[in-house]
C-alpha cells in the first residue's frame, strides 16, 4: 500500500502537461457560444491574493450582466501559484481565473499549463496587454493592473522640496534623519525595488546591461560597493516587516519615508486605513513598475465562464473602476486613469525590473550581504 | 501465545502508528527526493546534491539553524520553568484557583498570528506601552521595540503562547501525585526544594518531556511570530524555507531546508528531553 | 513572576493554614493583576482599534480614536467570507478531535502498557507529522488526495488533519493510560467486575482529564491549521485562518484585523471556560478516586 501510495505521488508528480489544450476545442467556438457556454457554467473562481472584499463587491457588476456567479477566495499570491501548480495534473481543477505578477509567469510553462493563445478569442484582446513589466504572457496571460513602487512620506516632516532624489541626497538625508526611512526585503517588492536601483546607480550600470537577467560571478561581484554603501548607512534605514508594516508604521507617525506601491498605499488611504496626509513620489533615481498577470489554467473547471471573465477585467469599464476604487494603473487604453497619486510627469522615472535570474539573484545577494551583516 | 501478543500489538498500533506512516511516509519522503533534485513541481529531476551544496555552504543557513535551535530551546525549557511551580500551586484546588487556571491557559486559545497582532498594537511606536513609558518620564523618545534584535519579542511570544500548553501538561500529571508521597517526603525532613527534585520532579517526568518535546518542535517550527514579531537581520528556518520558495522559486533549496528543520526538530526535542531526564531522575535515590 | 509562584508552591500543604490562605490570597492577586495586564490591556487595544470610524481613522497623535463606530463589525461581516468560514472551522475542529482521539487511543494503550522490540522506534515516528513542514506538507498531501482520487474537500481536510495531529493525541494519551494503576485493575478484576465496570472503576478516572486535554489541544490545533485548510480547501472550503491571513498578511488593515481577531477568540475562550470546568470535575484527586 505504502508502495502504491509512493508510486502514485511520483506518477503524479512526473506526468506534466497532460491535459494541456484539454479545452482546446472552446478556443475554435465563436464568441456568443463561449458566453452561451459560461451562462451555462453559471460560476467563475477568480484566485486573486489581495483586496478580496473589494474585488467581491466590483464582481457584482459582472454578475449582473451575466448571470455568472463569481467565487472570490481568500489566499495568498504563493499559496494560490502552489495550488494551480499542485493540480495541474488533475482533470479539472479548482481554479478557473488566476492572478499573479508578472515575474511569476517564469515559473511555468504558459503554453503547456494555461488556456490559449486567446489573442483571437477575446473581443478586448487587442486591447490588452500580454507583455508587461519587461515579461512576455505569449497571449496566454494578459495584464489586468498597473502598479508602480516609490516612495510615501510624511509631508509633516519633510517638504516636497527637500525630498531625496539622488544617491547623494540619500545619504544626507540618512546623517540628519537616522531610522527615519523604512523598507523591507521580503513580504513584497517595494524594497527590493529601492536597493535595486540603489544599487544600479551605485555602480552606475547602463540600464540595458542592468536589465538582462544574465548571472556570472563577476557581475554578482561588480555589486559590491552597493553592499558596502548599505553597509555604511546601517543607522540611516529601518528595515521592516512587509509593504503593510511599512505604511502601518508612517501612518502611524514612526518614519518619514518608506518604499512602497502606488496602489497599495492608495487603496488602504480611500478606506481610511492609512492616514491621507502620507503623500507618494517617484525619486529622480528610478524606480520599479510593472502590473499582474490573469491566465486561465488548462484545466479551469468553468473554462468558459474564466475566458468571459478575462474579457470583461481587461475592458475600459472595469479598468477604470479598478483605477477609481484602488488607484490602478488601467491596462485598457480607453480607460479612466483620472486617480493617481503622482503626476503623470513623474513616471518618466519608472524603471523596470531586471530579467531572472538576476533579479531573484540580486535579492537573496543582499539578504547574503547586507541583512545578516547589519 | 507469542504470536497472538505479537498481533494484537500490531493491531492496536495500526489506527495510530500505521495511518501516520502510510500517510506522512510518502510525504516525507518526496521532501527528501525533492533536496535530491526531484519531484519538482515544474522542470527535470536528476540526482543532484548541489542543492544541499548551495544551502549548506551559505551564512543565512547557518544563522537560520543556530536562531531557530536557539528559540526553541528557550521556548521549552522557559515555558516548563514558568509553568511547573504553577501547576504545583494549582494542585490543591482553592477558592479561586479554578479562574487562575483558566485565565492563565487562555493564550493557549488565541492563534499565534492573533498573538502577534495584538502583541504589536501594544508595542507600536506610539502604541500604549510607549505613551505610557513617557507619560511616566523614563523616555522621551517613544522606543523602537518593533523586531528587536534580540528577539526578545519573539521570545516574550513563544512563552505566552507555550507556557499554557506546558501548564495543562503539568497539572494533570502533577495532580495524580498522591499526597501520602509529599507528605512521606515532607515527614522525611525534605525540603520544598528537596521534595521537586526527588518526588515531583521524577514522578512528572513523561508530562514534562511530552512539553518539552511538543513546544521545541512548535517553536523551531516557527513561521507566524517570527514574521511579524521577529527580527529582521536573521530569519528562521520556516521563514527561509518559505523565502527561498515563495521570492524565488527555488524549490529544491526550500527542501533541503525544510529537511534540515525536520531534522532539527526531531534530534533537538529528543536531546532535550534526554537531558531532561537524566539531569531529573538522578534525584530519584532517596 | 517565577520567585513569586515558586514561593507559592513551596508552601502549599495538604490542608492550607491560614497563613498559607492569605499567601494564597496574596499571590492570586498578584497573578490576576499581571494576568489582567497580559489579557486586558492587548484585547481591549484591539477592542478600540475595531471600533475606529473609518472616516476619522486613528493616527498619531489621538491618544483615542477621535470617533467610534460598529460599521467594521458590518463591513467585515457582510463583505467577507467570514459567517461561511466560521460555520466551516467549528464543524471541522470537533470532528477532527473526536476522530483523532479515536484513532490515537489503541496507539497510545499499546505504547504506555506493553514492552516490545523497537518500541522506543515506534514512539519516535509517531512525531513524523511534527517534523514535516505545513506548507510541504500540504503541497503533497493534496497532490495524494487528488491521485487517491478523494475530491470531497471536508473529507479531504479531516484526513490531513487526523494525521497531523495525531502525534498531540498519541502522547498525551500515553501519559494518560501510563497513569492507570494495575492494582486498581486488578482489584476491580479480583472482585469479579465487567471488562466494563473494570474500565470505568479503574481506566476512566485516570483517562478522562488526558481526554480532554487531547480533544482541547486537536480541537485548537484544527481550527488554527491554515496551510492543509487552505490548499487542499481552495476555494470552497474556507476556513477562520485562511481570512486571517488576508487580514494580516498582503491586505492588512489593523481595525478589520482586530475585527476577525476578536470574532477569532471570544468563542475560542468562552469554550475553554466550559472545558476548564470540565478538566476540573473530571480530576481524580477532586471525585475521590485516590490512590
Amino acid at each position: 500500500m505504502f508502495r502504491t501510495l509512493i508510486a502514485t505521488v511520483a506518477t503524479v508528480a512526473t506526468a506534466s502537461g497532460a491535459f494541456a489544450g484539454g479545452h482546446s476545442e472552446l478556443l475554435s467556438k465563436s464568441w456568443d457560444e463561449i458566453v452561451a457556454q459560461a451562462k451555462e457554467e453559471g460560476q467563475v473562481s477568480w484566485f486573486v491574493w489581495y483586496f478580496q472584499p473589494r474585488y467581491r463587491e466590483i464582481a457584482k457588476a459582472f454578475t449582473e450582466e451575466y448571470g455568472i456567479e463569481v467565487v472570490i477566495p481568500e489566499g495568498t499570491h504563493e499559496g494560490n501559484i502552489e495550488k494551480f501548480l499542485a493540480e495541474r495534473n488533475r482533470d479539472a481543477g479548482d481554479i478557473d481565473v488566476l492572478a499573479m505578477g508578472t515575474d511569476r509567469i517564469d515559473l511555468f510553462d504558459p503554453t503547456e499549463m494555461a488556456l490559449g493563445p486567446l489573442t483571437d478569442v477575446l473581443p478586448e484582446a487587442p486591447n490588452m496587454r500580454t507583455e508587461l513589466g519587461g515579461h512576455d504572457g505569449l497571449g496566454y496571460a494578459f495584464g489586468y493592473w498597473g502598479n508602480q513602487t516609490g516612495i510615501a512620506y510624511d509631508p509633516n516632516k519633510i517638504a516636497d522640496a527637500d525630498l531625496p532624489q539622488t544617491i547623494e541626497d540619500f545619504e544626507a538625508f540618512f546623517a540628519a534623519n537616522p531610522g527615519a526611512f523604512g523598507f523591507n526585503y521580503e513580504n513584497g517588492g517595494s524594497g527590493p525595488s529601492f536597493f535595486q536601483n540603489v544599487t544600479r546607480n551605485i555602480i552606475n550600470a547602463e540600464m540595458d546591461d542592468w536589465l538582462s537577467g544574465e548571472v556570472t560571478e563577476d557581475r554578482m561581484a561588480s555589486l559590491k560597493p552597493a553592499w558596502d554603501w548599505f553597509l555604511d548607512h546601517t543607522d540611516g534605514y529601518v528595515i521592516t516587516a512587509s509593504n503593510t508594516d511599512s505604511l502601518q508604521r508612517i501612518s502611524g507617525g514612526e518614519f518619514t519615508m518608506v518604499a512602497a506601491w502606488e496602489d497599495h498605499l492608495y487603496g488602504l488611504q480611500v478606506k481610511g486605513e492609512i492616514d491621507d496626509r502620507i503623500k507618494y513620489y517617484i525619486p529622480e533615481f528610478g524606480m520599479n513598475g510593472g502590473g499582474n498577470y490573469n491566465i486561465v489554467p488548462a484545466n479551469a473547471p468553468n473554462p468558459a465562464a474564466a475566458l468571459v471573465f478575462l474579457n470583461w477585467v481587461s475592458s475600459a469599464e472595469t479598468q477604470t473602476a479598478f483605477n477609481q476604487v484602488f488607484g490602478a494603473a488601467p491596462m485598457h487604453p480607453n480607460a479612466d486613469d483620472s486617480k493617481a497619486l503622482v503626476p503623470n510627469e513623474m513616471r518618466q522615472y519608472s524603471t523596470i525590473w531586471p530579467g531572472n535570474p538576476f533579479n531573484t539573484e540580486i535579492r537573496q545577494a543582499f539578504v547574503e550581504n547586507v541583512v545578516l551583516e547589519r | 501465545m507469542r504470536w497472538r501478543r505479537t498481533l494484537l500489538i500490531l493491531a492496536l498500533l495500526t489506527p495510530g502508528l500505521g495511518v501516520i506512516l502510510l500517510m506522512i511516509g510518502s510525504v516525507f519522503y518526496v521532501a527528501v527526493m525533492q533536496s535530491f533534485g526531484y519531484y519538482n513541481l515544474v522542470g527535470e529531476d536528476s540526482f543532484s546534491l548541489e542543492h544541499w551544496e548551495k544551502v549548506l555552504g551559505s551564512k543565512q543557513f547557518s544563522r537560520s539553524l543556530s536562531y531557530s535551535a536557539y528559540i526553541a530551546v528557550v521556548a521549552a525549557i522557559g515555558s516548563v520553568i514558568l509553568a511547573y511551580p504553577i501547576a504545583i500551586w494549582l494542585r490543591r484546588p482553592f477558592r479561586g484557583s479554578l479562574a487562575i487556571s483558566a485565565v492563565l491557559k487562555a493564550p493557549l486559545f488565541v492563534p499565534g498570528l492573533v498573538a502577534s497582532f495584538l502583541f504589536l498594537n501594544v508595542i507600536a511606536f506610539h502604541g500604549v506601552v510607549n505613551q505610557f513609558l513617557m507619560w511616566i518620564g523614563i523616555t522621551d523618545e517613544p522606543i523602537r521595540m518593533q523586531n528587536d534584535r534580540g528577539a526578545w519579542g519573539v521570545v516574550f511570544l513563544q512563552l505566552w503562547k507555550n507556557m499554557p500548553f506546558a501548564l495543562l501538561l503539568l497539572t494533570g500529571a502533577v495532580q495524580s501525585i498522591s499526597d501520602e508521597v509529599l507528605d512521606a517526603a515532607r515527614d522525611l525532613g525534605a525540603g520544598s526544594f528537596a521534595r521537586f527534585r526527588k518526588v515531583i520532579a521524577p514522578l512528572t517526568v513523561q508530562a514534562m518531556q511530552a512539553a518539552l518535546i511538543i513546544i521545541f518542535i512548535g517553536a523551531a517550527g516557527d513561521f507566524a511570530f517570527q514574521v511579524t514579531a521577529g527580527p529582521t537581520n536573521v530569519q528562521s528556518m520556516a521563514q527561509y524555507m518559505v523565502f527561498l520558495k515563495d521570492s524565488f522559486g527555488r524549490w529544491n533549496q526550500a527542501a533541503v531546508v525544510g529537511v534540515s528543520l525536520m531534522i532539527l526538530a526531531l534530534f533537538g526535542s529528543l536531546i532535550l528531553a534526554f537531558i531532561s531526564s537524566v539531569v531529573l531522575k538522578s534525584g530519584n535515590k532517596w | 513572576m517565577v520567585s513569586l509562584a515558586d514561593s507559592g508552591a513551596t508552601v502549599a500543604p495538604k490542608k492550607p493554614t491560614r497563613r498559607a490562605g492569605a499567601l494564597n490570597r496574596f499571590l492570586m492577586i498578584v497573578l490576576m493583576t499581571i494576568v489582567a495586564i497580559w489579557l486586558i490591556v492587548p484585547f481591549s487595544m484591539a477592542v478600540l482599534w475595531s471600533l475606529v470610524d473609518p472616516e476619522t481613522g486613528w493616527n498619531y497623535p489621538d491618544l483615542l480614536p477621535p470617533s467610534l463606530t460598529h460599521l467594521r463589525w458590518v463591513e467585515v461581516w457582510t463583505t467577507t467570507a467570514l459567517p461561511q468560514a466560521i460555520a466551516n472551522s467549528y464543524m471541522l475542529a470537533p470532528t477532527v478531535a473526536v476522530v483523532t482521539l479515536i484513532l490515537a487511543s489503541p496507539t497510545a494503550y499499546c505504547f504506555a502498557r506493553y514492552d516490545f522490540a523497537g518500541k522506543g522506534l515506534a514512539q519516535l515516528a509517531t512525531l513524523l507529522p511534527l517534523v514535516v513542514p505545513g506548507f510541504v506538507l500540504a503541497i503533497f498531501f493534496s497532490s495524494l488526495i487528488f491521485s487517491l482520487g478523494i475530491y470531497s474537500r471536508f473529507l479531504s481536510i479531516l484526513m490531513a488533519h487526523c494525521v497531523l495531529f495525531l502525534p498531540y493525541a498519541i502522547r498525551i494519551m500515553t501519559v494518560s493510560f501510563g497513569q492507570v494503576r494495575q492494582d486498581l485493575i486488578d482489584a476491580a478484576r479480583d472482585l469479579g467486575a465487567s471488562p466494563l465496570a473494570v474500565f470505568r472503576a479503574a481506566y476512566m478516572p485516570a483517562l478522562l482529564p488526558g481526554i480532554l486535554a487531547s480533544l482541547i489541544i486537536v480541537f485548537i490545533q484544527s481550527i488554527e491549521e491554515f496551510a492543509i485548510a487552505f490548499i487542499v480547501g481552495a476555494p470552497n472550503f474556507t476556513t477562520i485562518p485562511s481570512i486571517l491571513y488576508s487580514y494580516l498578511g498582503y491586505n492588512f488593515i489593523r481595525p478589520n484585523a482586530a475585527v476577525v481577531s476578536l470574532i477569532l477568540v471570544v468563542p475560542n475562550v468562552l469554550l475553554m471556560l466550559g472545558l476548564e470546568r470540565l478538566l476540573k470535575s473530571a480530576n481524580p484527586a477532586q471525585t475521590g478516586v485516590k490512590g
